[in-house]
């Protein structure tokens, strides 16, 4: 299909998803940090499987856009797709309170699964627009340099990685992670 | 323990794929992925009582 998509404009929305994802575990933070609410292994699983899915952008904004970094994606928001799902069937049953609070009636797990259905369709979407893989056109032209508006949404998102690694360090000690968190175990250890 | 090492992983993939490694960010995406998996099939049967 041809259009608009030019490569550019291709990385630049690769961009927006790479500060869209550090949204997402930015909110996680701080219902955990806010409402004292931990997250549980499958919670956790789910912010690894947000942080999997910037690979994919962060190749693109790079090197420019490829099928193979959509599909990296793809591949991610599955993996992510299978962790919310089991959470979701784990709390279906009536009369189940769920885990967790809730955000407009849905748990975050549910949201978490929404948001990765959403990324595989942005992903698709995508891969429709050929014109942004298309180097032949220009085959002398610079290699691309990000700007500052990608610099900066890979950063944050590297960012937010190591944080998230951080608040597991203190949520699960040196030891496994528990089942049902409620406290920091690093902090009951020193504390 | 676990966790803070999967979120290593791939904060390391995501910066070797920023620092034009490809290759090198594929394999740490790879292993980052397996450990995630792993993670799962081991924390897939937690009961999840409600602790709040």
């Amino acid at each position: 299909m041809t259009s608009r998509m030019t490569p550019r404009l291709a990385i630049t929305l690769n961009g927006l998803a790479l500060y869209a994802i550090t949204a997402i575990l930015l909110a996680a933070f701080y219902f955990q940090i806010a409402r004292g609410e931990l997250p549980c292994p499958l919670c956790l699983l789910q912010r690894v499987a947000f942080t999997a899915l910037a690979f994919g952008p962060i190749l693109a904004v790079r090197s420019g856009p490829r099928p193979f970094h959509y599909g990296l994606v793809i591949i991610a928001a599955m993996c992510g797709g299978v962790i919310a799902g089991r959470q979701i069937l784990l709390h279906i049953l009536p009369g189940d309170a769920g885990y967790g609070s809730v955000l407009l009636g849905y748990h975050f797990y549910t949201w978490a699964f929404l948001c990765f259905a959403a990324a595989i369709l942005a992903a698709a979407v995508m891969l429709l627009f050929d014109a942004q893989f298309e180097t032949e056109a220009a085959p002398h032209a610079p290699p691309y340099v990000p700007g500052l508006f990608e610099t900066a949404a890979v950063w944050l998102v590297i960012a937010v990685a190591l944080l998230n690694a951080g608040s597991a360090l203190l949520e699960c000690g040196f030891g496994t992670c528990p089942a049902d968190p409620v406290h920091y175990e690093l902090l009951q250890a020193f504390g | 323990m676990e966790f803070v090492i999967v979120f290593l992983v791939f904060a390391g993939a995501l910066w070797l794929a920023w620092r034009r490694s490809p290759r090198l960010a594929v394999y740490a995406f790879a292993a980052g992925s397996m450990l995630a998996v792993t993670l799962y099939l081991h924390h897939a049967t937690d009961a999840l009582p409600l602790s709040f």
